[in-house]
């Protein structure tokens, strides 16, 4: 019982210990276009993962000393 | 009823606190325990986060769980994203907390523990958290808009145009420090260097195996890292053991800086998914990891602290370095205690994250107390060491001599004790073949926190643990330094770009290439001349990083009292002028003496007209190869006075800006209308 609990809640750790990593979510982006803009192109997985990259380690302030 | 219990639990912590606090301050002669200083530090956290926190919150802000923040109102899945509080509290905290609490504090261990930690407490609670706070809910309340963009609405473009170029010397300086603290704590280490060169093929093949073998599955891919990494341990110790191969790895510092420097350049121009993305998350977790391990350790431990409260060398006559308690502990602690370099990431990723405004509260303002806990382990790791080891290990060769008879000797003269063969036998027990003058803090760091490990843990003894201490210091500073190239490489090539357009495109090769190699060639100047030197390089680096980190902080503070005094909150703008304040005595104080202190350990000018004296009268002081070399020191002395003049006019720049702005708003020149984006309620907003 436990452990079916326990199973149950995996998910939702492993996904919040990617988002303090700063893992970008592409299941989150294609949610949020397909119900906020449904119209709009949306970007391949590659391509988010690409964009998100370079967004992050191109400005100050990623990271600290 | 709930509201007298609430009255008897909050006096009750402060109660606590106090006498703790009081225990710290004023024994003397007897060594204390640990345990003190943390109770002094965490109810001294506590009450800070409940009253002045909640003040700042309620009285300045008035934040508002209704008012939509900009990851709810410009929410688009990728950038702006509303997430929970606490995640944003770990990625916040994750991206702030690197090096600089660890090494800080064990340089100032140098005066005693108790100006450190005092410092370290009251400095976080008045000065470093609110200082985050602010400028988080400041970015808030603007579209997240950056500390240099705040800086240019608020205040002015020179004040803006200043914090650009201030932001670009200080990452120099700031890089090329790190570097010198891991070149110092590898110098002659086979261990530590196979150790430390093996995180980079890890590194790649994670990255090869996140973008063909199994995409976006991070998690698991960080666990055959970490897996790797505790290979590529015992893969050093190995090595070292070797008698045919350690000699291959044992570098020295010269060529240790010239591999570091190569290796910013690679992670500047190769793709970011191959090396700084998968580097990142490993270092995350090692952060996260080391962080909690050295928790446990202390409280499993409870150790009594061998550094007495003040030593002799606040008089100024220090061998780690020189220079008085006041204002050097105040410039050596920066990270910890108040750290400019934070209000850039309060002003970047994180305000784009938080969905509720309250949440600022403990995002902005706890994940620095956190920061500062952990500066505070750091101070008790470094002052569990007994003070004749921990001088042996942190004071220049210029001070010890190069034989264990002379270090013995010279620590004797401080007063302190060392056995003759404890230094021989501590390297020994840690697998190193010295442990003499390895400055930087690093290294004596890693013998404090491996004895709490053994202590605490057990585990593989105290060599393995010695160096997971320096492998995961290595880390976090690799993590900045290769991220922070690729920064400055944007930042030049978007300067360049002014004059010459082609110049900022980044898929251009040629300019890729230019910049990488100017912004390394700028740092790993400032490296090679701290490796070189023979007073040891922290001694005039680390103060100059120390200025330039509160330099940063002062311009925050600017920004965030401009920010309240224009929303008609003048009243209440002493919550930052104060810190702002005392950074201005300490930074200009600091600078003045490290550019005209006729004392040459202290001021860079002494020591130049000191060394061209002894380069004309043909004498060689200790530790400097050949009088060929010192007019290049000579150089690199009035190099970094230039530098810190540089910081101090640059600090005076921006606040007489901002003061000027300050006094016409009040005056009603100017008027106090706020520059914050309109309130508009959650209710608005469709979430996803």
């Amino acid at each position: 019982m436990l452990r079916l609990r326990l199973m149950h809640r995996l998910p939702r750790w492993i996904g919040v210990l990617r988002t303090i990593i700063g893992v970008p979510d592409y299941d989150r982006y294609l949610r949020h276009m397909r119900t906020r803009h449904p119209d709009c192109a949306v970007m391949s997985p590659a391509e988010f993962a690409n964009e998100r990259l370079e967004a992050r380690y191109s400005r100050p302030g990623s990271r600290c000393c | 009823m709930r509201s007298a219990r609430t009255v008897v639990l909050w006096g009750l912590i402060a109660a606590v606190g106090a006498a703790a606090l009081g225990r710290v301050a004023l024994s003397r002669g007897e060594s204390i325990n640990a345990a003190w200083l943390l109770t002094a530090a965490i109810c001294t956290y506590l009450v800070g986060y409940r009253f002045y926190a909640r003040f700042i919150a309620t009285a300045i802000f008035a934040l508002d769980a209704d008012r939509a923040t900009p990851a709810v109102r410009k929410a688009d899945g990728h950038d702006f994203v509303p997430t929970n509080k606490w995640v944003v509290f770990g990625h916040h905290f994750a991206a702030i907390a690197g090096p600089g609490p660890l090494v800080g504090p064990t340089l100032a261990a140098q005066f005693g523990y108790l100006p450190g930690a005092l410092w370290i407490i009251i400095g976080v609670v008045l000065g470093g958290a609110v200082q985050d706070f602010v400028i988080l809910c400041s970015s808030i309340r603007r579209d997240g808009r950056s500390l240099g963009q705040m800086a240019k609405d608020e205040i002015g473009p020179v004040a803006g145009i200043t914090a650009l170029v201030a932001v670009l010397g200080i990452m120099v300086v700031l890089i090329s420090v790190l570097a010198l603290v891991v070149v110092n704590a590898l110098k002659a280490s086979p261990w530590g260097t196979v150790t430390i060169s093996l995180t980079v093929p890890i590194a790649m093949f994670m990255g090869l195996y996140l973008r063909f073998l199994r995409p976006d599955k991070v998690l698991e891919a960080s666990a055959i890292g970490l897996v790797m990494l505790a290979g590529a341990l015992w893969a050093g110790q190995w090595v070292a053991a070797n008698p045919a191969l350690a000699p291959f790895f044992t570098l020295t510092g010269p060529t240790l800086a010239l591999l570091i420097m190569a290796y910013g350049f690679a992670a500047s121009v190769l793709p970011v998914w191959l090396l700084l993305a998968p580097r990142d998350y490993l270092s995350a977790f090692v952060k996260i990891g080391v962080v909690v391990a050295l928790a446990v350790g202390i409280l499993l431990v409870l150790p009594p602290l061998s550094m007495p409260a003040v030593t002799q060398f606040v008089d100024g006559s220090g061998p780690v370095f020189s220079g008085k308690v006041f204002p050097f502990v105040f410039i050596t602690i920066a990270c910890g205690a108040i750290s400019g370099f934070h209000a850039l990431i309060a002003s970047g990723t994180t305000p784009k994250l938080l969905s509720r405004e309250p949440d600022a509260k403990l995002v902005g303002y706890g994940a620095m107390l956190t920061e500062s806990l952990v500066a505070i382990m750091a101070l008790i790791a470094a002052c569990v060491l007994t003070p004749g080891v921990y001088f042996a290990i942190n004071a220049p060769v210029a001070a010890l001599g190069t034989t264990a008879e002379s270090a013995a000797l010279a620590v004797q003269q401080w007063g302190f004790v060392l056995q003759p063969g404890e230094m021989d036998a501590l390297a020994k027990s840690v697998g190193e073949s010295s442990l003499l003058s390895r400055t930087g803090g690093a290294p004596s760091l890693a013998v404090g926190m491996a004895h709490l490990f053994d202590r605490a843990l057990g585990g593989g003894g105290m060599a393995l643990w010695y160096h997971f201490a320096i492998m995961f210091e290595a880390l976090f500073i690799l993590t900045t330094l290769d991220a922070g190239t690729r920064v400055g490489r944007f930042m030049l090539q978007d300067l360049g770009g002014q004059l010459w357009p082609k110049f900022r495109e980044v898929t251009w090769q040629p300019a890729v290439w230019m910049a990488s190699g100017l912004f390394v060639a700028m740092w790993g100047y400032f490296l090679y001349q701290g490796v070189t030197d023979p007073l040891g390089g922290i001694n005039s680096l680390w103060p100059l990083f120390g200025m330039a980190n509160q330099l940063l902080a002062a311009v925050a503070l600017c920004v965030g009292t401009t920010v309240i005094i224009r929303m008609g909150k003048a009243r209440y703008a002493w919550t930052t002028i104060l810190p702002l304040t005392w950074l201005l005595i300490v930074v200009m104080t600091a600078g003045w003496q490290k550019l005209f202190s006729a004392d040459p350990r202290i001021g860079f000018l002494a020591h130049a007209s000191k060394f061209s004296a002894l380069h004309a009268a043909g004498t060689l002081p200790p530790g400097v190869p050949s009088l060929a070399a010192m007019p290049r020191m000579v150089f690199n002395d009035r190099l970094d006075a230039a530098v810190a003049a540089f910081f101090l006019v640059s600090v005076l720049v921006i606040v007489f800006d901002s003061v000027r702005t300050w006094i016409k708003v009040v005056r009603g020149a100017v008027p106090a209308g706020s520059t914050e984006v309109p309130a508009q309620s959650t209710t608005l907003f469709a979430a996803d």
